[in-house]
């Protein structure tokens, strides 16, 4: 192992760091109890840098629902207007740029080196806590893993654990080995749960999201979307007819809708991806590290394929899968940059089930909890892709008696059923009979509003509660 | 519910302050009151109560080998006829040792549950005749059971004191409703009383009583809000009554659910005339009374026995006023009555007649209790299947009801799709201990059983008999939940169950199916 480089000192006023800049954000956090109202302002900071012309790279997070972006180097106090040119929220990555580039233009960008190996040191630049000059932490790598990433708290990739001190501010700022990136600083731990542990997101998700961007685009990333399950045990061996070489993985469930939904089958035993071994753990040995065999599909991009091997009853089998975003479990997560969809008729506030409704809400109902944390588990997306929650019953006269049934989910509008917020629209333009007819998911009556009384109700009731529009459906 | 916790709290709280628990070895004291300036100077006593000592063990519901640690319940009890000793069902539930204490002497007797309905929450004790037996109820009376107690009647609640001295607590009955009272099912008669009742050490059933005659139980008392609520005579005496027949078959009830019809919009699109009676049927439960009489889903219901019911779903109780029509079955009849229902079914008024019937707790997919005996299970090499039970349900928090709790209390929720695949009971594999066949298979827990070796699992009998039918040395467990399918070596599955018996998980029994 190469010894530790001699600690170098930095000298701020030399322009090399100048492309490591703080991004200063005002932000709008949507409201999704009100979703007719614009929200609340909030703000923040943190770090970027520059990766090319007139390019800085950050977290998504730092720039998420921002409504004025601003950024500062470290030697100019002079704020620069910004704007968001990609932003993926799947592995919290953003790409964004002044308004003016010319600033900028004799500035170095920074150059991306690859994965640094384990107990090695590298430091950490950004301007923590807010503070306008640069800081540097100094630690070593200690471990590559897959790991959750907290900004949608749903999305896995590699990250790589550093004991550098890691605080908030130095989100989106360099991790440095060598005079090269390889890395941008994102999360770490609360001290309540560990100590001197941050994370940054590793070159090869950087340059997955570089690649991605190419076409003018982010596409999001692809899944296999099947669940694997170790084959450890040996009567499970034998059954699957594995030979005990310790390679093959069981699937252990699939989502229908996704890559492999009309290709794998519970039971099935994954023997290989791309020609590497699969263990029967689910990792593969990748670029001379273990790794987790998604990592294989996670390099990859919508409409690419992969050669898989498995074996079914003892057969052993080949395919190509032509690799796609898996969409249902987007709302599972945390979602960002988009105004809250809504409807509101007669005082009854219809909203899609996601994330940000269960947070905003606090949703104590059993059925709106059951269908949102069985959402994938019980394939309930595959019936109803975006379940529509009846929010609140803002109260009047025409529907006093039906505000008990506020957080429920909304099985069938005047005889539609209801599998996008979009159907509730389509429903309740159907007027041929003189009630509103509205059936909850396992409650045992449906509401009802006479149309004529509701369709009076309606105006008063938008102005009484200061509702200036009373749909928002997104802006296809 | 919320008021019977507030209330075991209390008990809890009143029964390990020292100073006021009288304990057995003072009974060797004399009854003159020398000590204690609380003390009334005026000694009264009770030849109706005697101190009912109670000793409990419930079953571990994670693991059903073995018990949890015992508590002690102390109470009141009633002295009814027959020397028999009336308290609730709480009291009693899963006892290992009931003594009767005279409040005075402090003499102790051993005692045993007769009859006990759980949903009902009584429980009537007796000791084995004896001459022990005869001199203990020597001085006792029994105290009869009045039903007629009205709102706005003035009652007492009695507790003793530490020398058997007896402590009154003057309430007066404001409304009468229907409740739950401590385990799920359909709600039974209750007053509701208010004013401060003092805290005593025997606190756990204690009875009511208006001229000298009992006119109910206590059920809970929250002490911030100052309300009693009393289990009351009438249930009691239905109670005893289905006792003294010589076979229990306990309370009826219809098995159905009903919406009301107060908003106008929703009797308007229901076709209902303004100011006419009765309550929509919104869900009819199979095999209930209700079904069996040949009503559906979607009727309007607007009499039972000749009683109007009102767009709320009460009735008008000639003793207590309007009241929840549930109570003209529950309370005021019994099983094998005959009942006459009358519902509007497409603008038409049709009879009904039928049976008035009880769904046993065995006949739910999802047993609703289960006192003073062990949860049902099997263990196969390391996995511990169970059957699906509320009290196992309800002993997860709030903060742990994510995931496989929240998929399990779905099904417990809304059993009809389960019972129309043909299931008695929710099997499900509950917990993995680990072991050499159980390999990779520890992090399992809360998965459905669907099938073993083939053969559908309707119940954990079902399950032990596929066990008995391995193919090739392999059992193939098929779960309704990710991994979805589990093998398990045959020969060494049974090894390790032959290593788990007396092992360090102190294992008596591979499975309970009793």
């Amino acid at each position: 192992m190469a010894p530790p480089p001699a600690t170098q000192p930095i000298d701020v006023k030399s322009g090399a760091w100048e492309g490591i800049v703080n991004i200063d954000v005002s932000v709008l956090v949507p409201d999704y109890r009100e979703p007719w109202n614009a929200g609340q302002p909030s703000g923040g900071s943190g770090t970027g840098f520059l990766i090319g012309k007139n390019r800085f790279l950050t977290n998504a997070h730092v720039v998420s629902n921002a409504t004025r972006i601003l950024i500062r180097t470290t030697n100019d106090p002079e704020p620069h207007p910004a704007k968001i040119v990609h932003i993926a929220h799947d592995c919290d990555l953003a790409l964004i740029e002044a308004e003016d580039g010319s600033h900028f233009e004799k500035l170095k960008p920074l150059d991306f080196g690859g994965i640094p190996q384990l107990n090695t040191e590298v430091i950490a630049i950004g301007y923590p806590i807010g503070g306008d000059r640069i800081s540097v932490t100094r630690g070593v790598v200690s471990r590559i893993d897959f790991r959750p990433y907290s900004h949608t708290s749903v999305d896995s990739h590699l990250a790589i654990q550093v004991d550098a001190a890691i605080n908030p501010g130095n989100s989106g700022g360099p991790v440095m080995q060598e005079g090269k990136v390889v890395g941008v600083a994102f999360q770490g731990f609360s001290g309540r749960v560990a100590q001197n542990v941050g994370y940054m997101i590793p070159v090869p998700v950087i340059k997955r999201f570089l690649k991605d961007i190419e076409d003018g685009r982010y596409d999001h990333y692809v899944d296999l979307a099947a669940s694997d399950f170790p084959i450890e045990n040996p009567a499970q061996a034998k059954a699957l007819g594995t030979n005990g070489d310790g390679v093959g993985v069981m699937v252990g469930d699939v989502e229908p809708q996704g890559s492999v939904g009309d290709l794998l089958k519970i039971g099935d035993v994954i023997l290989s991806i791309d020609d590497n071994p699969v263990m029967n753990n689910g990792l593969v040995r990748f670029e001379g590290e273990l790794m987790d065999m998604n990592e294989i599909v996670e390099r990859k991009f919508a409409g690419d394929t992969i050669k898989l091997k498995y074996m079914r009853d003892g057969k052993k089998l080949e395919t190509t899968v032509t690799l796609k975003r898996f969409d249902p479990y987007v709302r599972l997560g945390a979602q960002y940059n988009q105004r809250p969809r809504y409807i509101v008729n007669a005082g009854l506030v219809f909203q899609p089930l996601d994330r940000n409704l269960m947070d905003a809400h606090q949703m104590r109902d059993d059925t709106v909890n059951y269908v949102f944390d069985n959402f994938l588990t019980d394939k309930l997306y595959v019936e109803r892709p975006e379940p529509v929650v009846l929010t609140n019953v803002l109260p009047d006269e025409v529907n006093t008696w039906i505000t008990p049934y506020a957080h429920s989910v909304v099985d069938e509008i005047n005889g539609v059923k209801i599998k996008s917020l979009k159907d509730v629209q389509t429903a309740l333009a159907k007027k041929d009979k003189p009630f509103i007819e509205i059936v909850l998911l396992e409650k045992n009556r449906p509401l009802v509003l006479k149309r004529e009384l509701a369709e009076d109700a309606h105006k008063r009731i938008m102005a009484t509660y200061n509702i200036l529009e009373d749909s928002y459906l997104g802006d296809e | 519910m919320k008021l019977s916790q507030i209330f075991l709290f209390l008990v809890l709280g009143a029964a390990t302050l020292p100073a006021q628990t009288p304990d057995a070895p003072k009974k060797k004291r004399p009854p003159a009151v020398t000590e204690g300036p609380a003390v009334a100077q005026q000694v009264v006593q009770n030849n109706s109560l005697v101190r009912v000592n109670a000793t409990s063990q419930s079953y571990s519901l994670h693991l059903p080998w073995q018990k949890e640690s015992p508590s002690s319940r102390r109470g009141l009890g009633v002295v009814l006829d027959g020397n028999r000793v009336l308290v609730t069902g709480q009291m009693v539930a899963d006892s290992t040792y009931i003594e009767l204490e005279l409040p005075e002497k402090g003499q102790k007797i051993p005692a045993k549950v007769v009859a006990v309905d759980y949903e009902a929450n009584l429980a009537l004790l007796e000791s084995v005749p004896s001459d022990r037996q005869k001199a203990f109820f020597a001085g006792l009376k029994p105290m009869a059971v009045d039903t007629s107690a009205r709102i706005e009647d003035k009652v007492d609640i009695l507790q003793t004191g530490r020398v058997g001295e007896l402590i009154k607590s003057e309430l007066k009955i404001g409304k009468v409703l229907t409740r739950r009272y401590n385990v799920e099912g359909s709600g039974f008669l209750v007053y509701e009383a208010n004013n401060i009742v003092r805290s005593e050490a025997n606190s756990f059933t204690l009875p009511v009583v208006k001229n000298g005659k009992l006119v109910g139980l206590l059920l809970s008392y929250d002490s911030k809000n100052q309300v009693t609520t009393i289990l009351p005579a009438p249930i009691i005496e239905h109670f005893l009554k289905d006792v003294a027949d010589g076979s229990y078959e306990g309370f009826p009830s219809l098995g159905m659910e009903l919406q009301s019809t107060l908003d106008e919009q929703f009797r308007e699109y229901l076709g209902l005339k303004p100011d006419a009676p009765g309550v929509l049927i919104s869900m009819v439960m199979k095999g209930g009374s209700a079904e069996k009489s040949g009503m559906k889903k979607g009727d309007i219901l607007v009499a039972i026995n000749g009683f109007a019911i009102d767009s709320r779903g009460d009735y008008k109780d000639p003793q207590f006023g309007a009241l929840s029509s549930s109570h003209l079955v529950r309370g005021r009849a019994y099983v094998g009555d005959k009942v006459e229902i009358k519902v509007i079914r497409e603008g038409k008024e049709v009879t009904l007649n039928g049976e008035l019937t009880r769904r046993k707790p065995d006949d739910y997919l999802v047993l609703p209790y289960l006192f003073d005996k062990g949860p049902r299970y099997v263990l196969m090499g390391g996995l511990l299947f169970q059957e699906l039970s509320r009290p196992y349900l309800d002993a997860f928090g709030e903060e742990q009801r994510g995931g496989a709790i929240l998929r399990l209390s779905h099904i417990a929720s809304h059993p009809d799709k389960s019972e129309e695949e043909g299931r008695k009971k929710i099997v499900f594999l509950s917990l993995v201990l680990p072991t050499p066949s159980a390999q990779g298979y520890e992090k399992l827990g809360g998965q459905v059983v669907n099938k073993v070796n083939g053969k559908a699992i309707n119940d954990l009998n079902d399950l032990a008999d596929a066990f008995k039918n391995a193919k090739d040395s392999v059992h193939v467990i098929e779960l309704n939940d990710f991994p979805h399918i589990i093998y398990l070596d045959s020969f060494n599955a049974e090894r390790d169950n032959m290593r788990l018996l007396d092992g360090a998980y102190r294992i008596g029994s591979l499975k309970r199916l009793e």
